[in-house]
């Protein structure tokens, strides 16, 4: 990853409240708080789609322990996107994958992108094709062969997000309560 | 008005008299509104609604029904085949319009469905017709989904000049406004959206002239963030003011860029959203009371409830500050409490007190516009025309802190808002017909003012019954 990259492309926003962009680095012990609370952000707005992603009570524990878990294991990537600017130091997006093996299938690892978050004032005009340039990169860094993103199967917006850049279904999860 | 056959037409007197000076406020309104409504159920099973269609041809035998109909009729339908924009002369389309509501958010009464939103609607056309000279017919329609009301509507639109949507619950008001209007080939509004919008930005308009202020510097606080005050927000943009300086707030407090809500609204309000993220520049958090401080202009349409604006709310806000509490029947605030508290300059939506913002001063003028100039929609730039139209004809009688804008009291305002419409509508290239403004406002005054003539002859003549006393003995009307 570059030392100092930006969102790139990023002119204004709507109603000319100029766009920010965002600068990626991978995350510290210290952006554990800020995202954190990205991180239940996004887990609130996948329960929006569908009742089988109700979030928990103890979300907020959760996600402290898996990200610092997360933070330990050379396997995952946590970037934080930080604000450049007025913004400067501040946490406003952040993304979280992991490299997995697979078994059966080649190429032997891919990168899953768990999850993938921006506040909204940092969304659009090209930052969220950085982020997903940027977490590649990382994730074949590791020694992925090819990068999968998961997310809410109603989500649309998420959807069309992945396909216009090149990805299509390969697995389905579907569910049901027990 | 007088028992009788009514000697001038005018459907808001009723609601008008002057509340007896005693008990509070809010009990003098609710005490009337329960009279008014007993009143208009009684009168609505005399009369059997409100509208009916009389014929506008002569028909001197029955040997006249082959010219109205067939064979006759036959070669007109030909010609409309050969040519479907004749449509507009050769049929009464060019002055009709469809009054379309699911009844899902009906006056303050909210999703009680398309039946019990009819006698709504029929007022609704009612008004069109008095005060637009425009054919209105009440469309309540039973629906499963904003598709499907879209799908409907587009259905019956090759009858009509124009559609008024009517009563429909915020959000999906939104998403029916826009895909209708890209769809059809006539104009299409939202009343709840754009009519209270307009009025209210013509109110504005003349406030902040009164107190020395330009909308590209003013700093405001918009009070709900439902149909009217989102597309409120929308036209002040439009107008210059500047982005930073507006704020809305709501239920969950003032709307920002980092709102925990965002997410959600971004899937069901997109609206909404698009606003959280380019109004507010500050940043402000919290309250109301965080959001008015030192801003110059608050205008609520929230919950009916007085307590909703505090006198320190005006207080804390810049000198001279300008406050409209829109909600009905009961506003935000008292205006005698917002005045004590230093507002320069009050208004709601009653017509009880002075400056009421009332969408009636808007609709039926945009509508003999858009009909007049057979336009074939409406854009912001239209609703602008009319709501600076509006404005300016305040200064007819005067501008001044008890008059900010024309009363239904004076119509002549009103061919001028519909001058100005078709004018706008020329400009802007979505004319079917190009008028001149003489031509739009002779036109106007025409039709604006034959139906007050029709309804008139119709009293004197006994085929409208006069207005019974009350509890009436039950009469069949069919």
């Amino acid at each position: 990853m570059s030392d100092r990259a930006d969102g790139g492309g990023r002119s204004s926003g709507p109603g000319g409240t100029p766009a920010a962009p965002v600068h990626l680095r991978p995350a510290r012990d210290a952006d554990l708080p800020a995202i954190v609370s990205l991180l239940l952000r996004l887990k609130r707005l996948n329960e929006e789609f569908d009742p089988l992603l109700k979030v928990r009570d103890d979300a907020e524990q959760q996600a402290r322990q898996v990200l610092k878990a997360d933070l330990a294991n050379p396997m995952s990537v946590v970037l934080a996107a930080d604000g450049v600017g007025a913004d400067r130091g501040k946490v406003v997006g952040f993304v979280r994958a992991l490299v997995r093996e697979r078994p059966f299938y080649a190429p032997e690892h891919e990168g899953v992108i768990l999850d993938i978050y921006l506040l909204p004032l940092y969304r659009r005009h090209g930052v969220g094709e950085y982020v997903l340039r940027e977490t590649s990169n990382a994730l074949k860094a590791k020694g992925a062969g090819i990068v999968t993103a998961e997310f809410p199967a109603q989500n649309e917006i998420a959807s069309r997000f992945y396909s216009k850049r090149g990805f299509r279904p390969i697995t389905a999860v579907q569910a049901r309560s027990l | 008005m007088a028992q009788g056959a009514p000697s001038r037409v005018d459907p808001v007197r009723a609601a008008r008299r002057k509340p007896r000076d005693r008990g509070t406020a809010a009990e003098r309104s609710e005490e009337r509104t329960d009279l008014l409504g007993e009143r208009s159920v009684e009168l609505s099973r005399y009369f059997g609604g409100k509208i009916e269609t009389v014929p506008k041809v002569p028909v001197r035998s029955l040997e006249d029904f082959a010219l109205w109909y067939t064979p006759g009729v036959a070669a007109v339908s030909r010609a409309i085949q050969a040519d479907p924009e004749s449509s507009f002369d050769l049929t009464g389309r060019w002055n009709t319009i469809a009054i379309v509501t699911d009844g899902s958010r009906v006056l303050g009464l909210g999703d009680i469905g398309p039946q019990a939103a009819l006698p709504v609607m029929e007022g609704k056309a009612l008004l069109f017709k008095v005060l637009g000279g425009v054919d209105a017919i009440p469309i309540p329609i039973q629906v499963e989904s904003p598709e499907q009301f879209i799908a409907t509507v587009e259905a019956m639109a090759p009858a009509f000049g124009g559609i008024n949507l009517e009563d429909i619950a915020s959000p999906k008001c939104f998403g029916i406004l826009e895909e209708l209007s890209k769809r059809l080939p006539i104009p299409v509004w939202h009343d709840d959206q754009l009519g209270t919008a307009a009025a209210t930005v013509a109110g504005l308009l003349n406030a902040l002239e009164l107190t020395h202020r330009s909308v590209r510097t003013v700093r405001t606080v918009l009070l709900g963030a439902g149909a009217a005050n989102l597309v409120t927000a929308r036209l002040l943009l439009a107008l210059g003011h500047p982005a930073r300086q507006l704020t809305l707030v709501d239920q969950k407090g003032i709307l920002h860029a980092e709102r925990e809500d965002l997410d959600e609204l971004e899937l069901h309000n997109p609206w909404k959203y698009r606003i959280a993220l380019t109004t507010n520049g500050g940043g402000r958090t919290g309250d109301l009371a965080a959001a008015l401080e030192d801003v110059d202009v608050l205008l609520a349409a929230s919950t009916p409830n007085p307590g909703t604006i505090r006198p320190e709310h005006v207080r804390s806000m810049a000198k001279d500050p300008i406050v409209f509490a829109l909600a009905n029947p009961v506003p935000e605030i008292w205006p005698e409490v917002a005045r004590a508290a230093g507002a320069a300059v009050v208004a709601t939506g009653r017509s009880d007190f002075p400056n009421q913002v009332n969408n009636s001063l808007i609709f039926p003028a945009v509508f003999r516009g858009v009909l007049d100039a057979r336009a074939r929609s409406i854009p912001d730039e239209v609703v602008l025309a009319a709501a600076k139209e509006l404005a300016r004809g305040a200064l007819r009688k005067g501008l001044s802190d008890r008059h900010l804008l024309p009363t239904m009291e004076e119509p002549e305002v009103f061919p001028h808002i519909a001058a100005a419409v078709g004018d706008t509508a020329v400009r802007l290239g979505i004319a079917r017909r190009k008028l001149s403004h003489d031509e739009f406002l002779e036109r106007a005054r025409t039709l604006m003012g034959r139906p007050a003539r029709l309804v008139r002859a119709l009293a004197r003549a006994r085929l409208t019954p006069p207005m019974p006393r009350r509890r009436p003995p039950r009469r069949g009307t069919r």
